[in-house]
């Protein structure tokens, strides 16, 4: 790939759809005045719908769900079923409560229901790693696919890639554009699928729905090649595909920037609806991930080309953008595909790096350092803290660890081991205090990162807690170290056991 | 523990009678379809997978142009999942309505 001339049509595409976000962002603000975009602030339930599914939509979704089933198969369906199911988790243990408890950042809401600056400094740093490993994971993508548009090698693409990120912000933020997250979401959605309508076609498959026609594709890989893709647990145990998948969901009900999401919506029945919503638009992508994955095997076996694991491993990423380009898609359809995946990097990783940055400059600057800081200077602290947040994130994706979708699986460990315990007991259980979500926040982290710091020296610890899979056994185990270490030390004040019997859970009564 | 305490009890597994009791068995309804769809359906995959009589039904049963088992996991369950928060949104709409009547008050 790397001979070839730049990419001229996708790349003009690429540009013209990130310009024309700007572009409508500016519009919209100068129209509406308002943060959310279209309908000013009521946005209506199919509206955050959309809203949540394009907050959700990342480098991870557009290419590393088709990557990893590309490589592994039916395990990639365990990312699948986790980052959908982990919404009725969400939805049906959170979303109402957290909205009547009324606190909008994970450091705010640990700050206020457990009374304590350790708590809320532990809980802005956890969310500071997750941002950081999340976005590490986007900055592959961006890098992949911007070493691809220019014809370039990959250290380059990926600093190019942090340039324009860092371009992007700084030019939203001095023009104050608005995220239209409804156009956004649409954008995702028709570069995705008509793209796949097209190759389906081509290939001579049901093309009006791809997401059924692969199956053919699939069958014949297994008929006339002895390659089956469908073959459950050929790559993984039951108890491993479990594992991933249970650490996805709590991952997801835990992580900052969807907890964020149910206060954008005005009331707690519009945000329940709207979630339902979200989660049908995400569950679009899902149905077609895998469809890109088998055509991509079909197009390999056809040529006669089956790269050996090693190599395929390296451009398993990129596995979405190849097939439209080896299935014979004219250039400016490539480039919309590319424009798309772009798009759900870049809007990830600017909307973490700015929340973020919030999170360093009032949880930790104002909290720590200086705590009668002016508006102003926490503006500076806050942009300092966006290029040094980039800075942090470009470092660790020069040498990416993993595939996409693995490097996001540790940021969801992550959340579902700290972040998701920490709501899931504040919420549910009044005697939860403070010593028992700071003991259990820092068991949690230890759990996440149990494998590689400890793997080495205790085999078992990395068996039981792999890193891309803690959360199976560690949520449990942080939950019980939480409650074991609240029934030790004194009950939280009779004021927030008032606050969440009466206003959280009582409202009704 | 002396009544105060009791009266401000939170507690997922002992909710307060009222809204909070009907609201809790809709939410471990909603679990239990939840958790027996996902690992359960996985769980009698992976025996069938093993075993040497019953393996091949993994590959016979086809369902729009899929195995049967893989049709259920990669596009039946997010349906499911769209469906159990669907119904899910129906019964608690249900529930706070009829006790916010109750209070004389309108919902939200």
């Amino acid at each position: 790939m790397n001979n070839e001339p730049a990419q001229f049509w996708p790349l003009v595409i690429v540009a013209g759809v990130l310009t024309s976000f700007i572009l409508v962002g500016l519009f919209n603000k100068s129209r509406s005045g308002s943060e959310y975009g279209f309908g000013g602030r009521y946005i209506g339930r199919i509206g955050g719908g959309a809203a949540i599914a394009s907050n959700w939509m990342s480098a991870a979704s557009f290419l590393g769900i088709a990557g990893l089933f590309y490589l592994k198969g039916y395990l990639a369906l365990a990312y699948v079923i986790g980052w959908t199911g982990g919404y009725v988790l969400l939805l049906v243990l959170l979303a109402g409560q957290l909205r009547r408890f009324g606190k909008h950042t994970a450091p705010d809401f640990v700050g206020e229901r457990y009374d304590s600056p350790a708590a809320r400094l532990v809980a802005a740093l956890i969310s500071i790693a997750i941002a950081v490993i999340y976005c590490t994971a986007q900055f592959k993508g961006i890098g992949m696919i911007f070493a691809w548009l220019f014809s370039t090698d990959y250290t380059r693409g990926v600093i190019m890639g942090a340039a324009a990120v860092i371009a992007y912000l700084v030019f939203s933020g001095f023009l104050g554009v608005s995220r239209n997250q409804q156009m956004q979401y649409f954008v995702l959605i028709v570069s995705f699928i008509v793209p796949l309508m097209v190759l389906a076609r081509k290939l001579g498959y049901f093309w009006v729905l791809p997401q059924f026609g692969y199956g053919v594709a699939l069958e014949e890989i297994s008929r006339n090649y002895g390659v089956n893709m469908a073959d459950p647990f050929a790559s993984s145990s039951f108890l491993e595909w479990a594992a991933l998948c249970f650490t996805m969901m709590v991952g997801t009900a835990g992580l900052p920037h969807v907890l964020s999401r149910f206060y954008v919506v005005p009331n707690i029945r519009d945000a329940r609806w709207s979630l339902v919503w979200g989660l049908f638009f995400i569950a679009l992508i899902y149905w077609s991930a895998p469809a890109y994955a088998v055509f991509a095997r079909l197009l390999e076996f056809h040529g006669n080309a089956v790269p050996d694991p090693a190599t395929a491993r390296s451009i398993a990423d990129m596995v979405v953008i190849d097939t439209a380009l080896k299935g014979g898609l004219p250039p400016w359809l490539v480039g919309i595909l590319a424009a798309g995946a772009m798009s759900a990097a870049f809007f990830t990783v600017a909307g973490l790096l700015i929340t973020g940055a919030a999170s360093m400059s009032y949880d930790l600057y104002c909290r720590i350092i200086d705590q009668r800081a002016s508006e102003e200077r926490k503006m500076t602290v806050a942009k300092i803290s966006v290029l040094l947040l980039a800075a942090v994130v470009l470092l660790c994706a020069l040498n990416p660890p993993g595939l996409i979708v693995e490097i996001t699986a540790v940021a969801f460990a992550l959340a579902g081991n700290t972040i998701f315990p920490v709501f899931l007991l504040g919420i549910w259980w009044g005697r939860a205090n403070r010593q028992g979500a700071l003991a259990g926040m820092l068991t949690g982290t230890l759990v996440t990162f149990a494998a590689p710091l400890l793997g080495g020296v205790l085999p078992l610890v990395a068996k039981i807690f792999p890193l891309t899979s803690s959360a199976l056994f560690g949520a449990p185990l942080v939950i019980l170290v939480m409650v074991t270490v609240s029934l030790l030390t004194p009950p939280p004040s009779e004021e927030m056991r008032r606050f969440l019997a009466e206003e959280v859970h009582g409202y009704l009564d | 523990m002396d009544r105060k305490d009791e009266i401000y009890t939170v507690n997922l597994f002992r909710p307060k009678k009222g809204y909070m009791t009907e609201e809790v068995i809709i939410i471990f309804t909603a679990l239990f379809g939840w958790g027996v769809m996902i690992f359960g359906f996985q769980f009698f995959v992976s025996l069938l997978h093993g075993s040497p009589r019953w393996g091949e039904l993994l590959t016979r049963f086809r369902f729009f142009n899929l195995p049967f088992h893989f049709w259920f996991t990669a596009q039946f369950l997010p349906l499911w999942f769209v469906v159990l928060c669907f119904v899910f949104n129906v019964y608690i709409d249900r529930l706070t309505e009829r006790f916010s009547r109750r209070r004389d008050r309108t919902y939200e």
